[in-house]
């Protein structure tokens, strides 16, 4: 009883005000403080949907076409075995080889790349000449996907497509690995560059200082101190762009040639990502098809999950001379 | 210093400046490459007109008055005129590089104003105009005139006769109005719903929330928004604001609605950092001072705090119309691939980007309309960059 | 003359429109310890910097005068800057060691001027740290993160990195001005260690370390060298009364 009064008293004070002006602010606290709930509640309502709707082919039988066994999913390297709507054998194992194995080579060749054109921008050029390729970064960055894909499915895939005829391989049209790396190492390039400059731009003078007066050439200053000091704002970099890498979908699904089973390693091959599959055959999809592209999200999430705690953790074990 | 270590240092220079140069060349390849397969469908009409070209057959009643208008001194020397049926066509490349007849001139007495819709008994609006595209004209006693014969044939057929079975002939189709009206509709309610939540936020968090736990949690999980993948958040918009807005509106499938509100989450994150970092910049000096004046929190942040936040907020709004205009992943789930001519806000449709996309995975990919309407994007997405920069340079001076 | 290794005359530099120096002249000699006093924004560490043209970094920085290292102007045309600091080492104010490994940041020096030898780096890393009496303290982590150590160790780290140059001159500073009591003496201790192998020209805004480690002083006013003489008869016997006021502390 004593514990309610209290509460009672409580609950009174919270809701006495001195004045009218009190009461507005506290209503119109909690009122900003809905929206806030709101917004911040939106991260839940997508894991929860994504994976109310992602287990349906795990859990029920699929119209009598069975359960998904789940291992064979995750381990499989054919995206549909049977017809579909009549099988239930999807799988996507060989489709997260896949997405890995592009988005980290795209980082290795954007990679050099991005950081180079940072330091070039943070350190080397002329004022002016360093503005324009900010701009140039920037415009780049603001570039839509869509038109990336365009761009790739009309110039990169075809030239891929000769590249390979170079080799005598004959590709499917320029769809490829390497056409998908190339259109994505140029996305996430201006991701990569403006964070490196970042990174590049926070180091102290003093470190700069300290190795011109040892004797050390601008240059070799810029590779070997600015560059190391400015390692975990570049690595930062490095992992926001394999994220940005994963999950690209429109682009990718443009070039990739939509392999339906794999993995495809070799750079003239057609392959899928997680993204692409998720677009595939949209249009015209119902039951455990349209399902199942659920299931793939919930892969995808938890893929970049994984990869993104991962490279913190390298990011961590590697940078552990970090900059202040 | 060695020549060696010169060796060394000009060999790092120069790939520091290859490296460089790379993003510029990407630059302009993209913009080379858009505008040289884009640019020859660029026009006003592509703006204005409908996507799907609309057919009609025209049949007429015996004529007993034909025109009496000379040939207009208006028209090219590519047109040929009919002075018997007051009508000029010339010819014309299609969207996908067929050669077509256009209307050029319909005089005031011309005697097809009097033709009737074969199809519908009853349509008021029916009439051939400037513009549209006539496939063939069909005769009571000999061949059909047909458009691959050219124009001058057309017309020469045309005009040796009294009388036809009927014309059959279209609005010109390929254009991107639909597409137009339906990305400025989801601009317009991506707003509605992103701004006020995302300001709210933003003030809530900034001038309202105590640092502690909660705080950070709620702070963080907004955070954690920003690197979700569009796709993810088009299956969202899939799983839960489809199902809602069909289940509370007349919608029976993705539509604008949805894919406004899930655009609009997207958004959110963006719209609240942009805002808090504006509410940063403002002194706490401002703050003191209307606090001291007697005034509440409320009117604080009102009427101090969020004026001075504006061209913040205004950033925040041109980047967030710039991202509307480019996403296409999470809106090929949330509205749909449907390229529609009559935009309902509860029906499928698509926007711009998402129109490219459509183009893009048909059989054979239009590549030639996908890089009109990528200009098109592209020319609106520079527009807003140079804006916001323009925006944040002024604003950054403000309280220094 | 033979023992002179700066010989600096008629130096004037410029910020801009603004007059740092003022028609200094000043001989350093060998092996000794020249210690520039004076208060802040006097111009000591304008002129310390001039002696391995650390002030080319300033853009607005203009120099006239001569400021000869035996005998050659390394303000002349075509001097070779990076071959003058190899010669002239600087220790910074701030400790300010690489985001290295301990090693890495001795041995930073010696490769950039092309050395790859293990065995002679790893002799050189040796001997710099015992020069700089940090080796009994690393020598059992020199693969560790240079940012571990303490703030004296940091300091001592960047001497010795400086020594592994095998430098002529050692320019300091303000070396302790951000160290405690115990790191500083420890640093003054090196100093007086030191200064049989090198020339060092120190930067202090201490009197007491001033009287303390050098054999010469330099006092700056406002861009002016006021006075320079033996440290003894500068603190026993100054010949201006604006030195003997700074260094009695009658100095706003």
């Amino acid at each position: 009883m004593e514990y309610i009064k209290n509460l009672k008293d409580k609950l009174k004070d919270a809701f006495h005000f001195n004045s009218k002006k009190e009461r507005t602010d506290a209503v119109v606290r909690g009122f900003f403080l809905l929206a806030t709930v709101l917004s911040a509640s939106f991260i839940i309502v997508i894991v929860f949907f994504i994976a109310l709707e992602g287990m349906i082919p795990f859990v029920t039988d699929n119209d009598g076409l069975g359960r998904v066994d789940l291992v064979r999913f995750l381990t499989g390297t054919t995206w549909l075995e049977g017809t579909a709507f009549q099988s239930n054998l999807y799988a996507v194992g060989f489709i997260i080889v896949n997405t890995l194995y592009i988005a980290f080579l795209s980082l290795l060749l954007s990679m050099p790349i991005g950081v180079l054109t940072a330091l070039f921008i943070a350190k080397i050029a002329p004022k002016r000449i360093a503005e324009v390729l900010r701009t140039v970064v920037e415009l780049l960055a603001a570039i839509p996907s869509i038109v990336y894909g365009l761009f790739g499915s009309g110039l990169i895939i075809v030239f891929v497509y000769n590249f390979a005829k170079l080799f005598g391989v004959q590709s499917k049209g320029g769809n490829s690995v390497l056409a998908t790396v190339l259109v994505l190492s140029l996305m996430i390039l201006p991701t990569i560059t403006a964070l490196s400059e970042v990174a590049i731009r926070s180091v102290g003078k003093d470190i700069e200082h300290g190795s011109l007066a040892l004797g050390a050439t601008r240059t070799q200053t810029n590779f070997k101190v600015v560059l190391t000091s400015a390692k975990s704002g570049i690595f930062t970099a490095a992992i926001l762009g394999v994220g940005r890498a994963l999950g690209e979908a429109t682009a990718v699904s443009l070039v990739a040639g939509n392999a339906r089973s794999g993995p495809s390693l070799g750079f003239f091959q057609t392959t899928s990502t997680l993204t692409s599959t998720m677009l595939q055959g949209l249009k015209e999809t119902i039951g455990i098809d349209y399902d199942i592209r659920f299931s793939v999200g919930i892969v995808l999430m938890i893929v970049i999950l994984i990869t993104n705690m991962t490279l913190n953790f390298i990011k961590r074990k590697v940078g552990n001379v970090d900059v202040k | 210093m060695s020549n060696k270590r010169k060796r060394v240092d000009f060999i790092y220079q120069a790939i520091t400046y290859i490296a460089s140069s790379i993003s510029v060349i990407v630059l302009s390849m993209i913009f080379i490459y858009v505008f040289s397969n884009g640019s020859g469908l660029l026009n006003w009409g592509l703006v204005v007109n409908d996507y799907h070209a609309q057919f009609y057959n025209g049949g007429i009643d015996p004529v007993t008055e034909f025109s009496t208008t000379d040939r207009p001194a208006s028209l090219g020397d590519e047109s040929y005129y009919s002075e018997r049926w007051g009508v000029a066509f010339s010819e014309d490349i299609d969207r996908e590089g067929k050669t077509i007849i256009v209307v050029d001139y319909v005089a005031p007495d011309s005697p097809l104003h009097d033709m009737f819709d074969k199809n519908n008994d009853v349509n008021e609006d029916f009439a051939i105009i400037r513009g549209n595209v006539v496939e063939s004209i069909k005769f009571y006693d000999k061949n059909s005139a047909l458009a691959v014969q050219g124009a001058e044939h057309m017309i020469n057929e045309l005009d040796t006769e009294n009388e036809f079975r009927e014309i059959v002939f279209s609005s010109l189709g390929g254009g991107i109005r639909g597409s137009i009206v339906t990305t400025l509709y989801v601009i317009g309610m991506t707003l509605v719903f992103a701004l006020p939540i995302g300001i709210f936020t933003a003030i809530y968090l900034n001038e309202f929330a105590k640092v502690n736990r909660v705080t950070n949690t709620l702070r963080s999980m907004i955070e954690v928004l920003t690197g979700v993948p569009s796709i993810i958040f088009g299956l969202m918009g899939l799983a839960v604001f489809v199902p809602l807005t069909v289940r509370y509106t007349s919608a029976d499938s993705a539509n604008l609605v949805s894919g406004s509100l899930t655009l609009a989450v997207i958004l959110l994150p963006v719209v609240i950092r942009a805002t808090e970092e504006s509410l940063k910049v403002v002194p706490d000096d401002f703050r003191f001072a209307s606090l001291a004046l007697g005034a509440n929190k409320t009117q604080t942040t009102f009427k101090v705090v969020l004026p001075s936040a504006l061209p913040g907020i205004l950033t925040a709004t041109l980047l967030a119309i710039g991202r509307i205009i480019g996403e296409s992943a999470a809106l090929i789930f949330a509205i749909g691939t449907a390229v529609k001519d009559d935009i309902s806000i509860f029906g499928k449709s698509t926007t711009l980007a998402v129109h490219i996309w459509s183009l893009m995975t048909d059989e054979p990919a239009n590549i030639e309309l996908a890089s009109t309407i990528a200009i098109i994007i592209l020319i609106i997405v520079l527009i807003l960059n140079i804006t916001v920069k323009l925006i944040s340079r002024r604003f950054t001076k403000r309280f220094q | 003359m033979k023992n002179n290794v700066f010989n600096i005359k008629n130096l004037d530099l410029f910020y801009g429109s603004f007059q740092a120096l003022k028609d200094i002249n000043l001989t350093i000699e060998k092996n000794k310890v020249t210690a520039l006093i004076g208060p802040s924004g006097c111009g000591k560490s304008t002129f310390l910097r001039c002696l391995n043209r650390m002030n080319d970094l300033i853009d607005i920085c203009k120099i006239d005068g001569e400021v000869e290292y035996h005998g050659d102007n390394v303000y002349e045309k075509g001097h070779d800057v990076i071959n003058l600091r190899t010669k002239v080492g600087m220790v910074f104010q701030k400790p300010n060691p690489f985001p290295m490994t301990i090693y890495d940041n001795v041995a930073y020096g010696p490769r950039c001027q092309g050395l790859k030898d293990k065995s002679k780096l790893d002799e050189i890393v040796e001997t710099s740290l015992k020069n700089a009496a940090l080796w009994e303290e690393v020598k059992d982590r020199l693969k560790d993160s240079a940012m571990g150590l303490s703030g004296g160790q940091q300091q001592r780290l960047c001497i010795a990195r400086a020594i592994a140059m095998e430098p002529e001159v050692i320019l300091m500073d303000e070396p302790t001005s951000a160290l405690d009591p115990i790191a500083t003496l420890k640093i003054e201790e090196l100093i007086n260690d030191l200064k049989e192998n090198y020339t060092i020209v120190i930067v202090t805004h201490s009197m007491q370390q001033a009287a303390r480690i050098s054999d010469y002083t330099a006092f700056f006013l406002m861009g002016d060298l006021i006075e320079f003489d033996q440290t003894d008869k500068i603190f026993t016997q100054p010949k201006f009364k604006q030195t003997e006021d700074y260094i009695t502390g009658r100095f706003g």
